[in-house]
This record gives structure tokens, sequence and C-alpha cells, in this order.
């Protein structure tokens, strides 16, 4: 049977329109670049990628700036509001019009509303990436994180995979669910009930038939984990600041917290961290954040050479 | 008060065209009411008079209520919404005073009369032309949004109904 592996053109809304075997084709293709010098000749000279950031990135936007330059493209677009027409009130449809005039071939758009992506995909034809639309989804960093572990273990099925943190409104927590449905994992949602994973998620997941568990506490799961996925707890989501520093502090990872833990536990983050990932955790070998930031780049470059340049 | 009809014992009377929304759950009439947007089309079109008849007598149910809508029509897909929300429900239409009954079906999606929940949702943005869209998921019972993915329950299409 004839495998879509044809990705020329494809929009990259949400890791829900990936299947197992076309996640599996995008890491053979980011494992043959990783042993490949930093530039490639994709042949996509004279195309162009815009970024559009419409919410502040450090780590994402110099990913996908990076990755383009590296395969030859032209980038344009902004990663500061302020410094473009949107500060002057343009929306995002107009935005993307305006770009698409200039004959953009591939669009890179990070929003803080919902489906915002979605969206986009629908004002254009030209490619979009989301590249994080509110606190929904950020399917590429997921794609990152899939990467990251499989590289690490050799593979995903029979893992038990602990996400902890503000799952309510981490995007990255919701991709990798979705993600992870593709295999046969165990995943352990820790967060405090207020930050729970959405039901929408929840929803996914058990149509998918994935086998999920909702815990308040790391305490009582951290010595059956095989990875421990971080997240940040954000301030502004928990109105009450003593209810805010009772909760960071249950849900801070550090040498105490995994004293329990399985010698071969690996700790991913898909970073910036504050003060939810103790730095005492960097130098041991539960850390894998670092790692796993690295793999941003190849993995952009991966997607959008075979977004923009359909390669296989 | 309503006259009672001496010759079929109504509570009012036979229309000669419109709409008969009948076996609504008791007490339920000023939901449906709010889902078919009845207040402002009664101002809106004066010619349109609408009845609202609640706790009467039924045959299957022990109670029900029911609107009868003179010279309007409920459009089939706000029929189809209302028989997400309460199953029972039937819609009948009233042409020259025949009436035929309206076998709702359950939308595939429903586009622009519900408002996403979530504030932040592309849909709500109020600047970019956008129209809500929702796809149902009948089995669950759920309606989720195809913007955002925010699920919302049959139960809670009422309150969420564009003005």
């Amino acid at each position: 049977m004839a495998k879509n592996f044809d990705f020329l053109g494809r929009d990259v809304v949400s890791i829900r329109d990936f299947k197992r075997d076309q996640l599996e084709h995008v890491f053979e293709s980011v494992d043959a670049l990783e042993k490949k010098p930093k530039s490639l000749d994709a042949g996509l000279q004279g195309k162009m990628v815009a970024l559009l950031f419409f919410e502040p990135s450090t780590r994402t936007y110099s990913s996908f700036q990076i990755a383009a330059e590296n395969l030859g493209l032209k980038v344009s677009g902004f990663s500061n509001v302020a410094a473009s027409s949107v500060s002057k009130g343009e929306t995002l449809y107009d935005t993307i019009k305006m770009f698409e005039g200039y004959e953009t071939d591939c669009f890179v758009i990070r929003h803080s509303m919902m489906g915002s992506a979605r969206f986009a995909a629908e004002a254009t034809d030209v490619p979009v990436i989301n590249a994080g639309d509110g606190s929904r989804e950020h399917p590429t960093q997921a794609m990152v994180d899939l990467y990251s572990i499989r590289r690490d273990f050799g593979k995903l099925d029979g893992l038990k995979i602990g996400v902890l943190g503000d799952l309510k409104y981490g995007r990255t927590a919701s991709s990798l669910a979705y993600a992870l449905s593709n295999y046969d994992v165990e995943i352990c949602f820790i967060a405090p009930d207020a930050l729970q994973i959405r039901p929408e998620v929840e929803l996914f997941l058990n149509q998918r038939g994935t086998r999920f568990s909702r815990e308040t506490s790391l305490a009582t799961v951290a010595n059956t984990l095989d990875v421990l996925y971080v997240t940040r707890i954000q301030k502004e989501r928990i109105p009450d600041p003593t209810e805010y520093e009772r909760v960071r502090g249950l849900y801070q990872v550090n040498l105490e917290t995994l004293r329990e833990a399985k010698p071969s536990l690996k700790v991913f983050h898909p970073l910036p961290r504050v003060d939810e990932l103790a730095s005492e955790i960097d130098g041991t070998e539960f850390a894998r954040y670092f790692n796993q930031a690295a793999v941003g780049l190849p993995l952009r470059m991966a997607l959008l050479n075979m977004v923009i340049g359909g390669a296989d | 008060m309503q006259e009672k009809d001496p010759e079929k014992g109504m509570l009012v009377r036979k229309i000669e065209e419109g709409t008969v929304v009948d076996h609504i759950p008791d007490w339920k009439a000023q939901t449906v009411s709010k889902v078919l947007r009845l207040d402002k089309l009664a101002r809106m079109q004066s010619e349109i008079s609408v009845a609202i008849l609640q706790n009467v007598d039924s045959k299957t149910l022990a109670r029900k209520d029911v609107i009868k809508i003179d010279r309007w029509h409920v459009d089939e897909k706000e029929a189809d919404i209302l028989s997400l929300i309460f199953p029972g429900i039937t819609v009948n239409y009233i042409n020259e005073w025949k009436v035929s009954k309206y076998s709702s079906k359950v939308p595939d999606t429903i586009e622009g009369r519900i408002k996403c929940p979530e504030v932040n949702c592309i849909s709500n943005s109020g600047r970019e032309p956008v129209v809500s869209k929702f796809v149902t998921l009948k089995r669950d019972r759920l309606l989720q949004c195809h913007y955002c993915d925010t699920t919302v329950e049959f139960e809670r299409i009422p309150d969420l109904v564009s003005a």
C-alpha cells in the first residue's frame, strides 16, 4: 500500500494530523540530517519562508530562522510585533495576505489566540507551520520531544511517561500527549487539579485507546516513570499568590524529588525553565533537556525541506 | 391568560402557516425560544406571533411544552441544533393547515450559530474574518470547536447561541 510521505505543501497545524509512520519518516530525515554538515544544498535557493511571530519566542524563532538559512531559504517576517504593522492593528488575515503577495513559500506562525494556526491555514494555499497557537498546540515541539525520547531509549513503545506542570495551558504538554497516542505508551499527567490536562485532550486519548492517568503528586509515581517531561507552572495562571507558592513547591523537580526515581529515568523540558527544574539536575544522568533543545534545529530543517522542497 | 378553543380543546388555535415545536420537555420552552432567538425574531418581524405553552398534557410525556410560531418556518439547521439538545423534540411545519413532520438530522458541523466558550479562540477575535465552526461528536454528546478544539456539552448550547 502506498504510504503518504509526501509533505510538499502540507500544513503542520496539529500533531494529530500525523500518523505514526509519518512521524517516523520525519525522524528518519532528522537522523540523516544529523550526520551531515550544518548547511544543506537542498535546491531551495530563491524560495522564501515568512516567520510571523505575533508572540515573543527565542528558541522556536531562532531555530526556524537558522534552519531556513541552512537550507538556503530567504527569511522574512518579524519576531517583534511592536516593530511590525501588527502594532498598528493589522489582523492576522491581512498579514498573511500581504506576505502571500510577496510569493512566500511557507508560513511559520506563532500567535496568542487559540486556533489561529487552523484559521491561517484556511486563509491561504501556502503551507502553514504552527509554531504555537495560544495554549493549544505546538506540533514541531512535539516532534522534537518525541524524537529526543526515541533517540535516548531507542523506542517509544512500552515507556511510561510522566508529564508534569501546567498541563491545562501548556501547549507543549497537549501536543506531546497527542503525539504519544501513536505509540503504545502509558502517560501519567501530574498537575494540581486546576491545571490538569484539558477535557479535549482526554477525549482524544480515550478515542485512541491510549492509557493515561491523572496524579496530583510526583512523589507517588516518581519510581515508576521512564521519562519525566517537566513544564513550567505559570504564575499568572494561579490568581492566589499563596496557592501559587504552595503549588510551585509541590511541582519542583530536584535531586530530592527524584530520590526514588529509577536510575534510568530521563528528564526532558521544552525550556525555558524558571525554577521548576533545579539546576542541580543538569550534571546528572537524568538531564536530557539541553540535548532535546539541540534537536530543534535539525528537526525544523528536515520539516522545512519536506514541506517546501518536497524532500523524501 | 390564554383562551381555550371550545371546539378543539386547545389552548391556542391551529395555525395556517408556520412551525409547531412539540414534545419539548416541560418548562424548557424558554430554552428552545432562546436557541431559536424567537424574541429577536418577533421584534424584527411584526407579522410573526409566538405562543409558548408550558406544562401541558401529553400523550407520550407526562407533561410537555409546546411552541407555536405563526407565519414563520424555523430554519432546518436550527431544528437540527434543537434536536441535539432535546432528542425527543418534534418540529412540524404547517403549510396551508397541513402538518408535515420534519425529520431532524444530526449535523456534522454547525457554523456561525454558536459562540466558542473559549474567549481566546480565534473565532472570538472580533477582528478576523472568521465564522465559528463546531464539529458534532454525537456519541459523546459534545461539540468541538474546529479552531481551538474546546468541547461543549450539547446541554450548554443554549448559553452559547450567537445573538
